[in-house]
């Protein structure tokens, strides 16, 4: 009953004139707006000023810096501008903006929470020209390996997806990097649960963390990754890569006349950072972070480290058998001709 | 209805928490998982130091998280993470200025959570955190550092103290107090030093070492830090003191709460520790007071240190110190003079151009000259200063206050040197009694009753006073010569002697014995019985430890007389009767000889020393009740040695001199002695406060009284319309009830 009659000298309140005194200013309506304020002049926060419609370049770099908006659909949609624009640029053309420009700020969202900006992203690296990625080979893998290890199981399959990419588009720089090889070796181990002997059985019961993800058969994924990658590291040399076949100087593709024999070894070479191994500038490196370049010194390492482990896991894939066991196969196939092939000539 | 928003973590199920949780539950099935997250860790952490500069919290997860994470369960896999804390290490000595900050503090917590699970070790975080607390520009850091080295050295310190780690930290500290003399990072070492030396981490002549440094550097910043340790270093570390042992918990009261309340593993938890820590308390009650000797004594080379504070910072003209630093500094090297008894004698001269009335803080000047006075300094290095401070101070023309402060500095710098004062200055000085002003009377009544103590022969014959003169006549009161020193002796020794002597004697007479006679080995025997105060006190309940000592007769002593207690009977008659006559005769030759032999006889057992304690304690009290009901002068024996003599003290009375004070002043002035008054309330509320600090409910007449009258309503009603048989059946009821005593009954049944 309170409330209520409360609520009925609200109403009444409505209707009631106003006590006018003598000597006070009339008081103010309710919805009184206070005007006396003055300004000389008003700055709009956000004005475009330019007639002309902004060059493509201009709109490039743009989307480049929306790729860290805090907006899902936002990264995606700056994500798809880019990667049409790159792929309908004219052939032979230059890219709009260098690939050291654009990796720094595409790297990071290799880790990013929502599926659609990852599979746009892997559309965008798959449109960007071969010889570029080449380079920029030893900035791309941590973000990978990160990816390889996240806790997400969705960015666990993406980081995969994209290894298998990297490795189609620059094999021999993806295994012979700085950690190129035995840390991205420990990164598959560990997606595979293959590290340790217990963990490896199938009918251990492995307490494992976090959903399998949307995405379905990872392990599929992950084993044909594998098998990719040891291919490039210490699949059979000749097999696949035709530079190799005039390494011996005397064939007869050799671009140099007779009196001069393996010449390019004495040239400036052609490789964008030569000198690497000499790690001039970077943090003094560990065994696991070292560059393995030849097939000899990774076949040394992975025959040491990773053979038993990956040996046992195998074993234990193709017992399971259906999807998993058929690919295996696949890197069981490549692991064999490795090792025919031995330690090299 | 709308949709709820997930949260990224919520969408991939990213969560480091969890997993956290799990692995501190079973570290051995989540190895592959952990494995994982710390490849993850070192991918995030080459990228990061690919480009240490730009912001790192990309994707879900951040360096920062993982971090977190790994140092959370750094201790289930200690082979993996090997290198982890010197990664750390590294991460923020190389790159401490630009991380973000975030991730900077998360690596400072991270580090000193791997001490706490003792994967890194204490001198090893010092030494990290240590060099960057004094090169970052950041204000937080600095603030986050200063923190964790203090609670790191305290924890180190906190079984038993930890002197290694604490001379190396000293050391360090040291260096940089004396490797940069201009520089303001020496105050860094002057916060920690002092804090620790506040909490008695550190009370070792090495910590005050580093402060003697400190206050001879060039930076006044860091001067002016290490004097403020000297003058009121001590004072803190008393007041913590007093701090610590304020809180007190009522054990009874958590007990009994805890039987009332619910009971929930939290609340029995902190039961536990409270009553853990009153525990502790009291064994530290028992425990024998450290002693904690202050600052100032524990000074190497006080004359050394003194002189060159003086010819640094105040003789030297260029020094840049202002007045109230300035002032500062000389109250230290005032203080050392007087303690210390050092001979400064440019000191005195120095002090000549401040002494008059227009000097800014002149009182202090005043107190800063009394305190640096004391009875070695030659009487004509001090006459001239007297001179002036009369001459200046003291006349009719002068302001009451002037005249006042004038003459309290001429006598506390005659209190401890009389004999700076010449006979005409006195006499002159002793008419301002009968002056008006109510603080220049005080002032000069003081300085009339000191010099009756030390040297009534100056004073004119009708101020000497009763007792006075009969001293002089008597011969008692001599003026005391220069350099003249007390014959030492242990305070309260002649009362110790006494009571021997009576304890003696009352035991003779016990036995029948004539109460003169002498038995030294019998006394003697006692002594070395209760050779311990403890001993004596817990005969009673380790009866079997006691018995042994007393059938076997073991002599602690050296072996003079192994045959006493045991022959002690047969011998005592001849003994007594071929020394009684001679003990007579000794014993009155030597009463007036030597009070202290008892002293130079024998030592004094802790026994002894506790009775001495006691019979100080009674006499004092004794004096205070029946003594002289005047108010002892306020010489320099009633104020500890250690105590500074301040401008408020030099003002002494002129607050009464002036009459002009504000009401309000007068209103603080009365307030000032009573302390915490609180509210008035009547009793009722404040038992009803008393009640609600303790936790106790009210009873069920509070809450008959404060029920809502809309409740009882109905029932009164109903009161009204009751039949006579109800109204029957109510009040049987009531009575049995009563009976019972209450609904449920308490007789136990």
């Amino acid at each position: 009953m309170g409330a209520s009659a409360k609520r009925k000298k609200e109403k009444q309140q409505d209707f009631q004139k106003p006590k006018l005194k003598v000597g006070k200013a009339r008081a103010k309506p309710e919805n009184f707006t206070d005007t006396s304020f003055r300004s000389k002049s008003i700055v709009l926060n956000q004005q475009s000023l330019q007639l002309s419609a902004p060059s493509s370049n201009s709109v490039f770099a743009h989307h480049l810096s929306l790729l860290t908006s805090k907006t899902d659909s936002q990264r995606r949609d700056s994500l798809a501008h880019l990667t049409t624009s790159i792929a309908s640029r004219p052939v032979n053309s230059p890219l709009p903006q260098p690939v050291s420009v654009m990796l720094p700020s595409l790297l990071p969202l290799l880790l990013d929470a929502s599926n659609a900006v990852r599979t746009q992203l892997i559309k965008l690296l798959r449109t960007l020209p071969r010889s570029d990625i080449q380079d920029h080979v030893l900035q791309l893998l941590p973000y990978v390996r990160a990816g390889m290890t996240h806790l997400a199981p969705d960015i666990r399959v993406t980081a995969v997806e994209i290894l298998s990419w990297l490795v189609d588009a620059a094999g021999e720089q993806v295994v012979s990097c700085a950690g190129g090889w035995i840390k991205t070796l420990n990164c598959f181990l560990s997606v595979l649960g293959w590290h340790t002997e217990e963990s490896a059985r199938w009918s251990s019961t492995r307490a494992s963390f976090g959903k399998s993800g949307s995405k379905g058969r990872p392990m599929v994924k992950v084993l044909g990754a594998l098998a990719e990658f040891l291919e490039a590291g210490i699949g059979e040399p000749g097999a696949n890569t035709d530079a190799n076949g005039d390494q011996n100087g005397d064939g007869p593709s050799s671009a140099w006349p007779f009196p001069l024999c393996q010449t390019e070894h004495h040239m400036i070479s052609e490789s964008a950072a030569p000198y690497a191994y000499l790690n001039l500038f970077g943090q003094p490196r560990d065994e696991e972070g070292e560059m393995y370049e030849t097939r000899e010194d990774r076949y040394r390492v992975f025959s040491t480290r990773f053979l038993p482990s990956i040996d046992r896991g195998l074993k234990a894939a193709r017992e399971e058998g259906g999807e998993m066991g058929r690919a295996s196969s696949g890197v069981t196939k490549v692991l064999k001709g490795a090792m025919t092939y031995g330690p090299g000539p | 209805m709308v949709k709820r928003k997930l949260g990224a973590l919520e969408k991939v199920e990213a969560d480091l928490p969890n997993l956290q949780h799990k692995i501190r539950r079973d570290p051995k099935s989540y190895i592959e998982d952990f494995r994982a997250q710390h490849y993850q860790y070192e991918s995030h952490r080459e990228i990061f130091m690919a480009a240490p500069t730009s912001a790192t919290d990309t994707g879900i997860i951040s360096l920062r998280d993982l971090i977190d994470f790994i140092s959370h369960v750094a201790d289930c896999y200690p082979e993996i993470l090997k290198d982890f804390p010197q990664q750390l290490i590294d991460m923020l000595m190389q790159h401490h200025q630009v991380l973000e900050p975030e991730l900077r503090e998360k690596l400072v917590g991270s580090l000193t959570l791997l001490k706490k699970k003792d994967l890194v070790d204490s001198a090893t975080l010092l030494h990290t955190l240590f060099p960057i607390l004094i090169s970052t520009p950041s204000k937080t850091l600095r603030a986050l550092l200063f923190t964790k080295i203090l609670s790191e050295l305290r924890t180190a310190n906190s079984k038993t103290t930890n002197h290694k780690l604490n001379r190396t930290m000293q050391t360090v500290l040291f260096n940089l107090v004396t490797s940069d003399r201009t520089s303001s990072k020496a105050l860094w070492a002057i916060k920690i030093t002092r804090e620790l030396w506040k909490r008695q981490i550190w009370t070792d002549a090495k910590a005050v070492e580093i402060m003697k440094e400190a206050s001879l550097s060039e930076n006044e910043k860091v001067i002016i830090g290490g004097v403020r340790f000297f003058l009121g270093g001590d004072k803190e570390r008393e007041e913590m003191e007093d701090e610590d042992s304020d809180e007190d918990i009522d054990v009874g009261r958590i007990r009994h709460q805890l039987g009332i309340n619910k009971k929930t593993k939290k609340k029995a938890r902190a039961a536990e520790k409270a009553v853990s820590a009153h525990k502790k308390k009291e064994k530290k009650k028992n425990q024998p007071h450290a002693l904690n000797f202050s600052a100032l004594h524990l000074l190497h080379d006080p004359q050394g240190f003194a002189e060159k504070l003086f010819a640094k910072h105040l003789q030297n003209s260029r020094s840049k110190l202002n007045l109230e630093q300035k002032l500062m500094v000389l109250q230290l090297v005032s203080r050392l003079v007087g303690l210390h008894k050092l001979h400064i004698m440019s000191l005195y001269s120095y002090f000549q151009k401040f002494l008059t009335p227009r000097q800014p803080s002149v009182t202090s000047f005043l107190a800063s000259l009394a305190q640096a006075s004391h009875d070695l300094v030659p009487p004509d290095v001090l006459e001239p200063l007297i001179q002036k401070i009369a001459n200046e101070f003291v006349s009719e023309a002068s302001a009451g206050e002037v005249a006042t402060a004038g003459l309290n500095a001429i006598r506390e710098i005659c209190v401890r040197q009389p004999l700076a004062m010449n006979e005409t200055l006195l006499q002159d000085l002793v008419m301002y009694k009968k002056s008006k002003d109510k603080g220049v009377m005080m002032a000069s009544k003081g300085l009339l009753s000191l010099y009756r103590d030390v040297g009534a022969s100056m004073l004119k014959k009708r101020d000497r006073g009763k007792e006075a003169a009969m001293g002089l006549r008597s011969g008692d009161k001599e003026q005391r010569r220069f350099g003249q020193q007390d014959i030492g002796g242990i305070e309260g020794l002649e009362l110790l002697e006494n009571w021997k002597e009576e304890e003696r004697r009352r035991k003779r007479r016990d036995k029948g014995l004539p109460s003169d006679g002498e038995d030294d080995d019998d006394d003697e025997g006692d002594d070395w019985d209760a050779w311990n105060v403890e001993d004596d006190e817990d005969s009673d309940d380790s009866g079997e430890w006691i018995n042994v000592q007393d059938d076997a007769d073991i002599s602690i002593s050296d072996s003079e007389d192994e045959d006493r207690p045991s022959k002690k009977a047969k011998q005592e008659d001849e003994k007594a009767k071929a020394t009684a006559e001679e003990a007579k005769k000794d014993a009155e030759a030597s009463k007036e000889s030597a009070f202290s032999k008892l002293a130079t006889t024998r030592i004094l057992t802790p026994a002894d020393l506790a009775k001495l304690a006691e019979l100080r304690a009674e006499a004092s009290v004794d004096a205070a009740v029946n003594g002289n009901k005047r108010r002892p002068a306020p010489t320099a024996s009633s104020r500890h040695n250690d105590d500074p003599l301040t401008a408020e003290e030099i003002e002494g009375l002129a607050a009464l001199s002036a009459a002009k004070q504000t009401r309000e002043e007068r209103i603080a002035h009365a307030k000032e002695g009573k302390l915490d008054r609180s509210e008035h309330k009547s009793k009722e509320a404040k038992r009803r406060e008393r009640k609600v600090e303790q936790g106790k409910s009210s009873t069920n007449k509070e809450k008959a009284r404060k029920k809502n009258f809309m409740m009882t309503l109905g029932k009164a009603r109903s009161k009204n319309k009751r039949s006579l048989v109800e109204t029957r059946a109510v009040l049987k009821a009531h009575h049995d009830r009563k009976k019972r005593g209450g609904k449920r009954g308490n007789m136990g049944n």
